[in-house]
């Protein structure tokens, strides 16, 4: 088994996909978080590219969350059974990080008359659009996973996505009973409840 | 090999991708191409209601990232094993930060003063940061002049089919980069996207 650090900032940002991939691989890594105040410095001339999060395999660098997740995935059984599968699960992946997107120009944006044009948009919106989509899909898979009859990076994604929204707009969600089923179903699983058990709570 | 279609706009954009890989394949593909009076009759009938989909054997799958990725598996342009893949999606998350930046100046900034600072900061700082990122790559690779491993692999492909836009506006853009300058001919010696891009309107 090869060594990992994973190296982010101690939030779950951008990063905790990655993280969730891992603790339901059930290897060993070593979770590095980097305090804000501390970064840049030395940390982010360590990076590849200037960026979090990178994962440190037998000391190689390896930055993108996407590359990332995805690397842990195929090398741990959590792509699915066959191409096709695959390429659906991306898809899954890639609405994911398109949403992702829309958040985080919410979040950050500076002004705050623009700030609450976005977040209006992203919970009156985008949020139920790709709510209906994994809803839907959900509908056509008996299992409760995403695709196939096990877990795979696609429900992986999505509990980490919807981790804000379903603190913070829990309303919503009566409307999409297999996503929340889903949800539950995943932080059930045993790799992943011991690794939520021990995790800290973080605003993002 | 299964039945293929490629359902995207009549423009590059998110779609040039796949075309590129299907002719570096040699790979017979239907390449469908919506108008705006065309496109509203078939978005009910797509996965996430956006283009390009991928048909496969009938099937209809969405999200570019996906196509592209299952494309470079089925076509051979993933490199070999997981470390490689590995490698060839970094590459991918280099070039999707570096989208948003080129969409936001082509397509988002209404105000034109405001259009022609960010087109020069695009042609001038963010092309040098992230062309200083592939140069990077291309030199850790010490098999060939391809980014990963010893062939074309889809970041080759992606990393070709965002600079040639940037090419047109500042031609010398490339210059400073001699791996990525050399790159980018290892990629147009490809027979099939040599053909391609001969072909391309």
């Amino acid at each position: 088994m090869p060594s990992y650090t994973y190296h982010y900032f101690d939030l779950r940002g951008k990063g905790e996909t990655c993280r969730l991939c891992l603790a339901a691989a059930g290897v060993q890594f070593k979770d590095h978080r980097i305090d804000h105040a501390a970064w840049p410095g030395d940390y982010k001339a360590a990076t590849p590219f200037g960026q979090l999060p990178y994962l440190e395999i037998d000391g190689k660098k390896f930055a993108q969350s996407g590359a990332i997740a995805s690397y842990i995935s195929r090398e741990h059984g959590l792509y699915g059974t066959s191409s096709l599968e695959a390429l659906a699960i991306d898809g899954v992946v890639g609405l994911v990080a398109d949403y992702y997107s829309l958040w985080a120009k919410a979040y950050f944006e500076a002004d705050s008359n623009k700030k609450i044009d976005l977040q209006l948009k992203l919970n009156n919106v985008d949020l139920p659009n790709l709510l209906g989509i994994l809803e839907k899909i959900l509908a056509g898979n008996d299992s409760g996973y995403y695709f196939g009859n096990q877990l795979t990076l696609a429900d992986l994604s999505v509990y980490d996505i919807l981790e804000n929204s379903y603190r913070d707009f829990s309303n919503i969600y009566s409307s999409y009973p297999k996503v929340v089923e889903n949800r539950k179903k995943v932080a059930a699983l045993p790799r992943i409840a011991e690794y939520l058990s021990k995790r800290k709570e973080t605003e993002i | 090999m299964p039945t293929y279609r490629l359902h995207y706009f009549d423009v590059r954009g998110r779609g040039e991708v796949a075309r590129l890989m299907f002719n570096a394949a040699g790979q017979k593909f239907d390449d469908v191409r919506y108008t705006k009076d065309t496109w509203p009759d078939f978005k009910p009938k797509t996965p996430f209601g956006q283009l390009p989909v991928l048909e496969v054997d009938g099937k209809l799958f969405g999200q570019s990232g996906a196509i592209f990725n299952y494309l470079a598996r089925e076509l051979g342009f993933y490199g070999n094993g997981n470390m490689e893949a590995l490698q060839v999606d970094v590459v991918m998350g280099l070039v999707n930060d570096f989208i948003p930046l080129m969409i936001k100046v082509f397509f988002q900034e209404q105000d034109e003063t405001k259009k022609k600072e960010l087109l020069e900061k695009l042609l001038n700082e963010d092309a040098t940061k992230f062309f200083t990122y592939f140069e990077k790559v291309l030199k850790e690779n010490k098999s060939s002049e391809y980014f990963v491993g010893k062939g074309l692999t889809m970041a080759d492909i992606v990393v070709y089919d965002i600079v040639d836009p940037l090419i047109a506006h500042k031609a010398t853009i490339v210059d400073p980069f001699p791996l990525l300058k050399a790159n980018r001919q290892k990629v147009e010696s490809n027979p099939g996207i040599a053909a391609y891009l001969k072909s391309r309107k």
